[in-house]
């Protein structure tokens, strides 16, 4: 005897998600155990799904024995190879009834999980998922990009061979149940994809001197859809920037004046007290030093750096830090010499 | 049908009931002497078989039978013939069926009567045998083919279709 529904058969551990963390945990489902891209979905892949989704939803128990399930899409060249190993085989080797397959229909249509609509036109790829990235001296970012998925629909025509009404009755039940809400889901490598139900029909064999058996054939169709994980494109992203202006050259600027003002020139006057006829300086500018006047100063002597430089000069070029000595020959020994110079500033 | 006998005169100028008796015991001691196919009739007993309520379809293993009898007969097997299940693709090896022509006396005889639905299992090889039920069992044989020149019928052909051991598997 069935429980009554409002027992519950186990008590969940973890609370089911709902809202926007289900949502999060749907995405999730798609690059679990992998790379950050989703998984490639082909048609052995949504085939498989199938398979499972036949295995596993409709199952079918009757007088509480199982009735096997074909894992496997039947294929021309597999049915034969297949029927001698299968382990539900009658005298002849032929697959004893009753069981469950799974004829998949060759072609495979432009699907109409989006709509039916070609969108969106050569292949553009769109961006998915920034994986940082570190090549242990830099910071940067991997740009992940793929292509819109192709939508496929997949004709699949799921069989029972048996003997009996109540396999039948049994099977359609699990049937109508799983596709009372017009469409049922799969999973395929973490995307829930739909697959609706086309059709019932009977197949069976009912000539009178023939063995007799049923077939009932149902017929669904996949809204499936490929991603092909060659069309993937990863791509780094910017590292480093380079900022580069563009100004107007033209000065339209007014020329600053410099309060309090800054001359270029100064007065340097040197004097020889009495009794001394040498005088050595260390300059920290660059300069000219013109000779004006000379006072009391028969003539003098030159030097740069303890370099005789000449007698008598107009022009001493001083650079930073040279010491520059002065010799005179006074006219008068006891008076006070005297050389003007004006110090231009380089 | 009439309790009271009438004697069969036809073809009495050159034709008897002895040489009829005569050829009629002459071709069993051919096929049951010489040929010797033998088959066992398994009968489905009707009261004791586990019927579904509905469908009258019996449950796993719930065809019950009568004690099998063992019969002779001329034995046909058609060839087998390579069929897809429905429109599935799905081929297979059927088996063909099974034609028996079988004495009626020798079914009186042995007390017995062939009926649609009975099983009869015919030994292929020592330790195979094959089932098949009964989807035509003959009982009108009053054709030219199945009289003796006209005189009394004499046999009945049989045709049974091999079933699956799902259905039917014999002791």
């Amino acid at each position: 005897m069935a429980l009554p529904k409002k027992i519950k058969k186990h008590l969940p551990l973890v609370p089911d998600k709902t809202g926007k963390e289900r949502r999060q945990e749907l995405l999730d489902l798609v690059t679990d155990d992998g790379t950050f891209l989703p998984k490639g979905v082909l048609h052995a892949d949504l085939d498989k799904g199938i398979l499972d989704f036949v295995k596993q939803r409709l199952e079918l128990v009757v007088d509480g024995k199982k009735v096997p399930t074909i894992e496997k899409i039947i294929t021309n060249q597999n049915w034969a190879q297949f029927t001698t190993t299968w382990n539900f085989n009658d005298l002849d080797k032929n697959i004893k009834l009753p069981f469950v397959t799974t004829v998949r229909m060759p072609e495979v249509k432009y699907g109409t999980l989006q709509g039916g609509l070609a969108n969106i036109p050569e292949r553009k790829h769109f961006y998915y998922y920034t994986v940082p990235t570190w090549d242990g001296q830099r910071k940067g970012a991997d740009v992940y990009k793929i292509p819109q998925p192709i939508p496929v629909d997949i004709g699949y025509n799921i069989k029972l061979f048996c003997n009996r009404m109540r396999e039948l009755n049994e099977f359609n039940k699990i049937f109508m149940q799983t596709f009372t809400s017009k469409q049922a889901y799969i999973n395929v490598k973490g995307h829930y994809l739909p697959v609706i139900m086309d059709d019932v029909s009977d197949e069976s064999s009912k000539e009178l001197e023939k063995r007799k058996y049923y077939i009932a054939n149902y017929k669904i169709t996949l809204k499936g859809l490929l991603i092909d994980e060659e069309e993937f494109q990863v791509s780094p992203a910017i590292t480093r920037a380079v900022t580069m202006f563009e100004v107007n050259t033209k000065n339209r600027k007014r020329k600053i004046e410099y309060k309090p003002p800054r001359p270029d020139n100064f007065d340097l006057n040197i004097t020889f007290v009495s009794g001394v006829t040498q005088i050595s300086e260390v300059f920290n500018y660059t300069a000219d030093f013109k000779i004006e006047r000379t006072d009391n100063v028969s003539s003098y002597s030159v030097y740069i750096n303890n370099n005789y430089v000449g007698d008598n000069l107009e022009t001493i070029q001083i650079t930073t830090k040279d010491t520059l000595k002065l010799i005179v020959i006074k006219q008068d020994n006891t008076q006070t010499s005297t050389i003007y110079v004006t110090s231009y500033l380089l | 049908m009439s309790q009271n006998k009438v004697p069969i005169t036809r073809l009495n100028k050159f034709f008897s009931e002895e040489d009829f008796n005569l050829d009629i015991n002459m071709g069993e001691e051919w096929l049951h002497g010489d040929m010797n196919f033998t088959l066992v009739l398994y009968k489905v007993d009707k009261q004791r078989t586990n019927n579904d309520d509905v469908y009258g379809e019996t449950i796993e293993d719930g065809i019950q039978f009568l004690a099998p009898v063992e019969f002779r007969g001329y034995v046909q097997i058609e060839s087998p013939s390579n069929i897809d299940y429905g429109s599935s693709k799905l081929s297979q090896m059927e088996p063909g069926n099974l034609k028996i022509g079988v004495y009626q006396t020798h079914l009186d005889e042995l007390n017995i009567d062939i009926e649609y639905g009975d099983y009869i299992g015919y030994y292929e090889t020592e330790d195979r045998v094959r089932y098949y039920s009964v989807v035509n069992d003959g009982r009108v044989f009053t054709d030219n083919k199945h009289t003796y020149g006209g005189y009394k019928r004499f046999y009945r052909s049989i045709i049974a279709s091999p079933v699956n051991d799902n259905e039917f598997k014999g002791l």
